[in-house]
């Protein structure tokens, strides 16, 4: 009896180890994915979101489908990738082979429709020297300091082709690629911005009937904040910092029950990765994010000292410029063409009082308003003077500016 | 059928002992010690960024991987190459054993020359 209960026991365990064995998940790949496990767990993939410095490099649309292009890029992924990632793009080139992280399987056209384009581009840029793969013990070199920008992109158009996808790999071919952004944008967002990011959401409305601001609308062209020139889409980093630090409301508690009277709560609270992930989402209800050649941002010069003379000649230049048309003579918003402001939707809309700080739209850090003066707050009235201001003209018009408000003491107090 | 479900166990664990004991770890060359055998890589695995210094069985063999010259031919070739040839800063996978207090090792790969 023992004894056929000892087989029994032992028959029960071998099962088990081998059952475990069958079962045991290949080893991971340098994606962090299993998508050989996709249909049995369906959980979809995550990606981590491209860091800021990377946000923005997305790949022009052409170079996915240009024939010039994709041989380049195999001349490069012959010479430098294959041996590890296979000549047929499916991970298994002969070095490859025995590496820790095993390459990724560009011919897994899962994985790669949910590999957004800026984060192929920060990991064939960076390799796996950077966080979250260099702790797992990624082998991906970088080649950054290799490869030029227009190879790395040729590279990764190459590697594309593997997948089977015809066309330019991006979010609105790939819309499983923006999943986690998504899901936040619907839980977080669209009470404001709308399903479709038109700013038209059911709590938009009643947020200040027929006054600006309005949520912004994605769709189009006009961000406020930004540190782009007049006219250019913001950075991530801009639409990062805006959903970071809020927005301040001009006439008191707009939304109700949202602390310090903002008319866009801060996303603080929210994990950065989330923040980047939703921002993604964000930026694919514009293409053209996608269509801009280059990314370019209004230079910041470190502040000068505020001293005297310079709040004098602010005060000269915010009468030249006219300032006091808007913001009035002492800054409160009061000035004789208040009244009659409009933004670009035809929503009246408040001059802001610069006499309190904290009704700053665009953050009250003197580097904040510099910004706000040079880029100019695009569907508002407010223009930029990034082409007829001077820098040091720019510095005085902004210590004058913040001189005028309640808190003036901090920044002034040196000046006098 | 005690002594082969016995027999079926212990060859189990055994396998699995082994299985346990080899790891493919991959880094960067730090040094390269000819009189003694042995290559040192710095690895990260598991968040942490290590040395480990790994001694290299007679008759060892360092490889890289080459494209084929003969014409007509595709895919790689395996290339031998002397313990010497390694450089720091190469990119290397090596199959690892705990052998004693050692990690020793049959084959270094070259993944990337730097």
């Amino acid at each position: 009896m023992r004894a056929k209960s000892f087989v029994t026991l032992t028959v029960a365990l071998v099962t088990l180890l081998l059952v475990l064995r069958i079962a045991q998940p290949p080893a991971i790949r340098a994606n962090d994915k299993k998508h050989e496990h996709k249909a049995a767990h369906d959980h979809g993939h995550v990606h981590v979101p491209a860091p800021l410095e990377y946000a923005d490099s997305h790949v022009p649309l052409s170079v996915w489908t240009d024939p010039a292009q994709i041989a380049r890029g195999k001349e490069i992924f012959t010479a430098r990738c294959a041996v590890c990632h296979g000549d047929a793009g499916d991970g298994k080139g002969p070095a490859g082979l025995a590496l820790p992280l095993k390459p990724s399987d560009f011919t897994d056209k899962n994985g790669v429709a949910e590999m957004r384009d800026n984060y192929w581009f920060w990991r064939v840029s960076e390799g796996g020297q950077v966080e979250p793969f260099k702790s797992k013990g990624s082998a991906m070199p970088p080649w950054k300091g290799e490869l030029s920008v227009q190879d790395r992109w040729a590279v990764m158009a190459y590697q594309h082709t593997f997948s089977g996808h015809q066309g330019p790999h991006v979010p609105w071919e790939h819309p499983e690629s923006l999943k986690v952004g998504r899901d936040i944008f619907i839980m977080a967002c669209v009470p404001c911005h709308g399903v479709d990011g038109k700013g038209d959401g059911s709590v938009a409305a009643t947020l200040s009937p027929r006054r600006a601001p309005q949520p912004r609308d994605f769709t189009s062209a006009d961000f406020k904040f930004r540190s782009t020139p007049s006219g250019n889409l913001p950075t991530t980093a801009d639409l990062f910092r805006t959903m970071t630090e809020g927005v301040p409301g001009v006439r008191g508690p707009m939304t109700i029950g949202l602390r310090a009277h903002r008319v866009m709560p801060s996303f603080r609270h929210m994990p950065p990765e989330q923040r980047l992930e939703v921002l993604e989402f964000v930026k694919s209800f514009n293409r053209g994010f996608w269509e801009r050649d280059d990314v370019k941002t209004v230079c910041l010069p470190v502040p000068p000292p505020v001293t005297i003379e310079r709040l004098a000649r602010g005060k000269q230049l915010y009468a030249d410029a006219e300032c006091f048309a808007c913001h009035g003579e002492h800054g409160r918003g009061d000035g004789p063409s208040a009244p009659t402001l409009k933004d670009a939707r035809g929503f009246s809309i408040t001059a802001t009082d610069l006499t309190k700080r904290d009704r700053f739209k665009n953050g009250a850090r003197v580097d904040d308003v510099y910004r706000t003066l040079m880029t100019g707050l695009a569907g508002t009235p407010m223009p930029s003077y990034g082409d007829s201001l001077e820098p040091e003209q720019a510095w005085d018009i902004v210590y004058y500016t913040l001189s005028l408000s309640d808190e003036a003491a901090n920044t002034t107090d040196s000046a006098r | 059928m005690i002594r082969f479900s016995a027999l079926l166990l212990v060859g189990w664990l055994a396998v699995g002992v082994a299985g346990a004991d080899e790891a493919p770890i991959s880094g960067t060359v730090k040094n390269v010690d000819t009189s003694a055998q042995t290559v040192t890589i710095e690895t990260t695995a598991k968040s942490k960024t290590r040395e480990v210094t790994i001694f290299l069985k007679p008759g060892a063999k360092v490889v890289k991987f080459a494209r084929p010259t003969e014409p007509g031919k595709s895919g790689f070739v395996e290339q031998s190459l002397a313990l010497s040839d390694l450089k720091p800063g190469w990119l290397v996978s090596i199959e690892t054993k705990h052998e004693g207090n050692k990690e020793v090792a049959d084959v270094v790969k070259v993944v990337l020359e730097r």
